[in-house]
């Protein structure tokens, strides 16, 4: 999350980005995990649009997330599209070609490699040690 | 007969092996099982390739009236997509 943030930050002015947001990893109703427990992000698995909508605004709201954002369809035509869940990272050209393709996550989603990418274009942004923003901690939770 | 056996037990071993290896990937051999049954139906690496045709799909804004498309975002620039949940 926090590189995510971090990138865009440093390269929105010269790419676009967008956030999609798919079918959840984790619900309470399939596979839920003990740190999601632990950082009360409990949700079951949306079975109608409003409802992964209002999961969606409350992650927004939870991390003051900057990054354009939209939200897949019940069909999850994006996720289909792009084979994307759980996570995923791509780049697209101005020509609309797939430049970047990341792996699945959560084992192969790796924000560096997207870094890499824009860096080798756009050259190295560089943050020294210990600026405040680079790794953002999610707002309180309200009751 | 005892082929079958042999064979039988060489199956079992590597489910074995598969189902530990599974377990300590996930974290428990409970969290396999449901890594089984909930995710890995749904994780496809997908036959996107680099210098592909980028596919276009129907979004919705958080209002969930307002719609808009994968491809009217990239404004003569790369255009960076996340995938991902809360969860």
């Amino acid at each position: 999350m926090g590189d995510i943030i971090q990138l865009f930050d440093d390269y929105q002015e010269h790419a676009d980005f967008l956030t999609i947001y798919v079918r959840e990893a984790h619900p309470t109703d399939e596979w839920q995990m003990k740190s999601n427990v632990k950082d009360d992000v409990c949700y079951a698995q949306p079975r109608n649009l409003s409802d992964r909508l209002a999961i969606a605004s409350d992650f927004i709201e939870r991390f003051q997330y900057p990054v354009p954002f939209g939200v897949d369809g019940m069909d999850n035509a994006a996720n289909e599209a792009y084979a994307a869940w759980p996570e995923r990272l791509y780049i697209l050209d101005e020509g609309g070609k797939v430049a970047y393709r990341g792996g699945n996550g959560p084992f192969h989603y790796d924000p560096k490699e997207v870094r890499a990418w824009l860096a080798a274009r756009y050259g190295e942004v560089k943050h020294p040690e210990g600026k405040p923003g680079a790794n953002p901690q999610p707002a309180e939770k309200k009751s | 007969m005892r082929v079958s056996i042999s064979i039988g037990i060489t199956l079992g071993a590597v489910l074995l092996i598969a189902f530990i290896g599974l377990s300590v990937m996930a974290g428990s051999p409970k969290d396999a099982v449901y890594m089984v049954r909930y995710a890995l139906p749904h994780m496809h690496r997908g036959n996107l390739k680099v210098g592909d045709s980028a596919p276009d799909a129907k979004l919705f804004a958080l209002n969930g009236s307002d719609t808009f498309h994968i491809r009217e975002r990239s404004n003569g620039k790369p255009l960076v997509l996340v995938f991902g949940s809360f969860t």
